[in-house]
């Protein structure tokens, strides 16, 4: 993702040729950041093993990755896309609400706690896919749930 | 003649010592005030610092999640350009030669821009 990309800003220049036909195609996911901000510690709950996997076909194949992992990054993709679309199907408004928040808070997690209480809750209800940062230490609120925010701007 | 004497009794005191009032605490008042707001202020310091690191770590890892997701949809646009540039150099030169000594993918460095736009 570092390196320059061969991409022209100008249309014309794109280079638009679609992939080969005996390489099965996928939807892309087309969300833009702050909704896939918003949803992807449930991404993570839902698709950590299939996460795992292609992180591994890309470790274990360096220099062919691109086109070895193809079949796991499908898999990686689809299952991003059942939880952006069970997501949109069962808590639309509150998902909104919340990636409009991020979206106009610069992406900080912290200035939108009470939209995400809300999401978090309702994803929990509907899809049993609860949000979990690893590795918090013991015996603490974890940082997404405490009352008081102390970086925000306004409210908790 | 008497001469001039002293009073009786002598003179009075002569006063060459500052009279400044001592004005505000006492030093010991002022030290452990300071103290105190310090200890205050470093307390809280630290809780900040320490709710930094969890949003941090927070942040960190919504990105974890999310990068095998970026990096598989990059991935099949690299192969995609990959295969097509295949396809021109064997539509263009009728051979297909790497200008690498590999098997390994490089991302390209330059692309190739048509010759005449056709939209």
């Amino acid at each position: 993702m570092s390196a320059r990309r061969p991409v022209f800003n100008q249309s014309v220049l794109t280079d638009s040729t679609p992939l080969p036909k005996e390489i099965p195609a996928v939807e892309e996911l087309g969300a833009s950041s702050a909704p896939l901000l918003s949803a992807s510690f449930f991404i993570g709950a839902r698709c950590k093993d299939y996460n795992d996997d292609f992180m591994q076909c890309k470790t274990e194949k360096p220099g062919r990755a691109e086109f070895d992992c193809l079949k796991e990054g499908r898999r990686v993709t689809r299952c991003a896309k059942s939880v952006i679309e069970d997501v949109n199907k069962h808590c639309l408004t509150e998902f909104r609400k919340h990636w409009q928040c991020l979206d106009d808070n610069n992406q900080q997690l912290w200035q939108c706690r009470p939209a995400e209480w809300k999401l978090n809750k309702c994803v929990f209800d509907n899809l049993k896919l609860e949000k979990v940062i690893p590795d918090s230490p013991k015996g603490e609120i974890p940082v997404h749930l405490r009352p008081h925010q102390k970086y925000a701007h306004r409210g908790p | 003649m008497p001469q001039d004497l002293p009073p009786a009794g002598g003179y009075g005191p002569v006063q060459y010592k500052r009279n400044l009032p001592a004005r505000g605490f006492r030093p010991a008042v002022l030290l452990t005030g300071m103290v105190g707001i310090m200890t205050f202020g470093f307390y809280k310091l630290g809780g900040g610092i320490r709710e930094h690191n969890e949003l941090a770590r927070e942040k960190m890892w919504s990105r974890i999640y999310i990068t095998p997701l970026l990096t598989a949809e990059e991935d099949r646009d690299l192969v995609r350009r990959h295969y097509a540039d295949l396809a021109r150099e064997k539509e263009l030169l009728g051979t297909q030669t790497s200008a690498y000594n590999s098997d390994r993918y490089v991302r390209p460095t330059f692309a190739v821009t048509p010759s005449k736009i056709l939209k």
